[in-house]
């Protein structure tokens, strides 16, 4: 007997372990907290975040929140054990943030308020070496 | 190694976004403030790596060396297994290069020179019977090293089921007499990871909480870190609706099973079992077992190996001691029965046996 004979059955529709999603009313109230938030970081200049994992929200509240909340002009997308994407949303200074793995499952999910992310600014030892790397380049122009 | 954390893993091609990024997934895997992971990165970057480093001492007793497996090959390896690079490992048989009198010298070695301040990693249950005899090392019993390793450790973390609970060597009838560390420690911290294996994110989130803050993260009252085992795998389980809507697989190829209904009726134990696995799934995020279409084992509890079988349904009572003489021997003829059936279907299985080659894998 080989591989091929044995019968995969594939079904199609009624599978989706999702099918029960609704939203559970859980959403609406993180834009008041995002209020709060953006009052204090024009405020104070404190920047936050808010940890989407670990709030209870189905699949279909995060849909609406992003919908809700979005699509701003810029958008950065970081290339590092896997692939992770900042992007403003609607509201300036609001960021939606999402943390891919290596083979694509979405790790963690934050909405950051801030400025610019943490996590796009270079870091200072980072534009260091990046000098370093760039007197070298000069050095080998000659 | 020197230098701080940051410039060895950027040495290996590991950037410091790429470490933050870990930090604030970690952070959020640990149900911390979204600010922890910003404070972990920095507090670990920033970790002196040559001169004072955590002393760690891994020790392991009557064991598989599953709980090593299973670590040393968490999904980032080149991430997750650097945080040993902010530890200083002095003992750890199955990794370290040194063997012998070399290794026994390492250990005591560490163990006085950070004596009150070592983390000491325990995987592995430790024999009682015989007087120990079961399990030794360098002529000692493990009992004996486990007290001597204790009296100087800051706390313990048992790694593992065996360590955290007595695990599959407890089982009934239990030959060596195995117990768990906390059975023979009781003066300090204790950190129970169990799982069989323990998912390696669990393992080193609790490394960084330690190194971090230096403190033990927050306990069930069966010693398990509450970010991890707060929750069951039934709670967390993406086949849940399924269960509250009554739709159950029968057996493991009708149409349930292959629809991805609940396995609670072939006998899933996640609705009894702490643990991370529908969370964190396993294997760099790919799955985990009911995703894969079998049943919870119930592995980071106590005693699972005896909970009266893995396919028996939670609802039924499952108890194999109490039951009665007679359903003992109706048992017993059926068992006889169920042998010559077996042997019939091995002889046919062999008849029809063909042999895979690597050619047949890589159609």
């Amino acid at each position: 007997m080989s591989l091929e004979d044995i019968r995969v059955v594939v079904d199609a529709g009624e599978s989706s372990p999702y099918q029960a999603d609704a939203l559970s009313g859980n959403a609406p109230v993180l834009l008041r907290e995002l209020a709060e938030h953006v009052r204090q970081l024009m405020a104070a200049g404190e920047p936050t975040a808010i940890d989407l994992n670990a709030l209870p929200l189905t699949p279909a509240d995060l849909d609406w929140l992003k919908a809700t909340l979005g699509e701003g002009e810029i958008s950065v997308t970081l290339h590092s054990d896997g692939e992770s994407t900042l992007a403003e949303t609607a509201c300036p200074g609001v960021w939606w943030v999402t943390h891919h793995n290596e083979s694509g499952h979405v790790v963690s999910r934050f909405i950051e308020v801030a400025f610019v992310p943490e996590l796009v600014k270079a870091h200072p030892e980072d534009v260091k070496t990046g000098l370093e790397y760039l007197e070298s380049l000069i050095f080998d122009l000659s | 190694m020197q230098g701080p954390l940051i410039d060895t893993l950027a040495r290996r091609g590991v950037t410091r976004r790429t470490f933050f990024k870990y930090c604030a997934t970690l952070a959020s895997l640990m149900a911390l403030p979204p600010s922890a992971g910003r404070a972990m990165a920095e507090a670990m970057a920033a970790a002196p790596a040559a001169s004072r480093r955590p002393s760690v001492i891994w020790l392991p007793f009557q064991e598989c060396t599953g709980c090593t497996e299973s670590i040393t090959r968490s999904h980032s390896p080149s991430i997750e297994g650097l945080i040993f690079d902010a530890i200083s490992l002095d003992y750890q048989e199955t990794l370290m290069a040194a063997a012998g009198h070399q290794a026994e010298e390492a250990l005591h070695h560490a163990m006085k020179e950070n004596e009150g301040k070592y983390l000491l990693i325990v995987d592995g249950s430790i024999p009682l019977g015989l007087d120990g005899a079961y399990s030794c090392i360098a002529g000692k019993t493990n009992l004996e090293a486990l007290k001597e390793a204790a009296k100087g450790a800051a706390a313990i973390v048992a790694m593992g089921s065996c360590a955290a609970f007595g695990g599959i060597p407890k089982a009934n009838p239990n030959p060596t007499g195995a117990v768990s560390v906390s059975d023979i420690i009781k003066d300090k911290p204790i950190i129970n990871i169990p799982g069989c294996p323990p998912i390696p994110v669990v393992m080193t989130g609790v490394l960084a909480h330690y190194l971090t803050f230096g403190t033990v993260p927050e306990l069930d009252k069966l010693g398990r870190p509450k970010a991890f085992y707060g929750e069951t795998i039934h709670d967390r389980c993406y086949r849940r609706p399924f269960y509250d809507q009554g739709k159950f697989a029968k057996t493991f190829d009708d149409e349930g099973a292959r629809k991805g209904w609940c396995l609670f009726e072939l006998g899933c134990k996640g609705p009894v079992t702490y643990n991370a696995c529908a969370t964190v799934k396993w294997n760099a995020g790919t799955s985990w077992p009911v995703e894969s279409g079998h049943g919870c084992l119930g592995c980071s509890e106590p005693d699972f190996w005896d909970g009266g079988g893995f396919y028996r349904a939670l609802s039924r009572p499952a108890d194999p001691l109490k039951m009665a003489a007679t359903a003992a021997a109706v048992g017993a003829a059926a068992g006889v029965a169920i042998t010559f059936a077996n042997r019939a279907k091995k002889s046919s299985a062999k008849a029809a046996h063909e042999t895979v080659t690597l050619a047949d894998l890589e159609k």
